[in-house]
């Protein structure tokens, strides 16, 4: 009964906790995205489109993140991770294909080689899956080592 | 294992917060990048080919600098087939610097009168692609690409030889005035002469030649009469009043000929 007692508050701070750092999470990339947007006003007319894509990026994104974090210390931590890594290879692949993207503009056409970018963002995609199989295999092993099921 | 995986989620995001950063500063630099393209100059060549001097002003005002930048223009007739090419490399414009390159592209005359006679009498058009590329901001390598129609005027443009007047020279000569005309809708002046040969039809020989020197600046007219001198015994004022004559051109830039004119 007393422990009952003393679980209870320790779930609710727990989960309290996992809100507010998912919020501040959440907030800490809208505002990113809130700064970066402006820079990037130049884009929006050589590239229609690009201000919506970016916008469907960044709330998929930000949903996974909310999703991961509310799930912290469960197994579907490391799924929503896993799926934030993997969306973001998968939406450079599609979005960006074979690295070339060609606009016209007036009466020329501007051709510009996204490929090193490409790369390093799916780079940076594929170490953010390492980590979430790691954290995986690390929740497994604790598990493993305290008896307890997954 | 915590440390790691830690480490490793700190080192993710810093290395995304640095590629947003340099992904929108670089998007935020092409508003400071302005390219503009100046009046073509048309000059000549020490060994007579016109040259297009094309100025290109570009001003870097961005956070990045500007390499291998490699402008490159074709120029083709309207059949597509090549007629000149060259390109300008420069290695390195630094931001926040204005650039002017000179592109300069050389176009042999005799070569463009080769593939068809329509560039010496007919104002026509020239394609020319224009192809720029650069490495911006040292990630991103970027091209521009355009197709440009250049008017193309005719040095000798509507050139006419009228019908030919004869009159007695002298008992055994018989005079011959050609009205010749044409019109220098070129980029350079012509300098030069212009040879019209006589044409026996029935004979297949040359009865007469007579030569003239041209000296016409560009957007001018020219409108001369042309003397020949035909030796009576050879022709007959009654029966020769159809045949042809051969002209051929030769100017400091390209040598053309025979232009062959039927009169009567």
């Amino acid at each position: 009964m007393d422990n009952a007692k003393i679980a209870r508050p320790n779930k609710v701070k727990d989960i309290a906790f996992r809100i507010a750092k998912a919020t501040l999470k959440a907030t800490f990339v809208y505002l990113l995205y809130f700064f970066a947007v402006p820079l990037l006003t130049p884009l929006f007319g050589l590239i229609p489109g690009i201000m919506e894509t970016i916008q469907v990026f960044v709330t998929v994104y930000i949903m996974l993140m909310i999703l991961g974090d509310l799930t912290e210390r469960t197994i579907f931590h490391c799924f929503f991770n896993a799926a934030r890594a993997l969306f973001i290879v998968a939406y450079m692949v599609f979005s960006v294909g074979d690295g070339l993207i060609s606009v016209p503009v007036d009466n020329f056409t501007l051709t510009v080689n996204l490929s090193i970018l490409y790369t390093i963002t799916a780079l940076l995609g594929l170490l953010g899956l390492a980590k979430a199989i790691m954290e995986a295999v690390r929740f497994m092993s604790e598990r493993a080592e305290g008896g307890l099921k997954p | 294992m915590n440390v790691p995986i830690r480490m490793l989620g700190i080192a993710t995001s810093i290395f995304w917060i640095i590629l947003i950063g340099f992904f929108a500063s670089a998007a935020y630099s092409i508003k400071d990048l302005n390219f503009d393209f100046g009046e073509p100059q048309f000059t000549t060549t020490p060994i007579n080919d016109l040259m297009f001097s094309i100025p290109v002003y570009i001003d870097n005002q961005g956070y990045y600098s500007l390499k291998a930048l490699n402008l490159t223009t074709v120029f083709s007739d309207a059949e597509g087939a090549e007629l000149s090419s060259s390109s300008t490399f420069v290695p390195v414009i630094p931001h926040g610097q204005n650039t002017t390159i000179v592109h300069n592209v050389t176009l042999s005359i005799n070569d463009i009168t080769e593939k068809g006679q329509q560039y010496l009498f007919n104002d026509s058009s020239l394609n020319c692609m224009v192809v720029a590329g650069l490495n911006f901001a040292e990630l991103l390598p970027t091209q521009l690409s355009m197709n440009v129609t250049y008017p193309w005027g005719a040095p000798f443009y509507g050139f006419s030889l009228g019908q030919p007047t004869f009159t007695s020279a002298d008992l055994s000569h018989v005079g011959v005035s050609v009205p010749l005309s044409f019109e220098n809708h070129a980029a350079f002046d012509l300098a030069g002469n212009i040879t019209v040969e006589f044409f026996d039809d029935d004979a297949g020989s040359v009865l007469t030649e007579s030569q003239i020197e041209l000296n016409v600046p560009k957007q001018t007219r020219y409108a001369e009469t042309l003397e020949l001198v035909i030796p009576l015994n050879a022709v007959s004022l009654s029966t020769k009043q159809s045949g042809h004559f051969n002209v051929y051109f030769s100017t400091s830039m390209f040598e053309y000929g025979p232009l062959v004119i039927p009169y009567g």
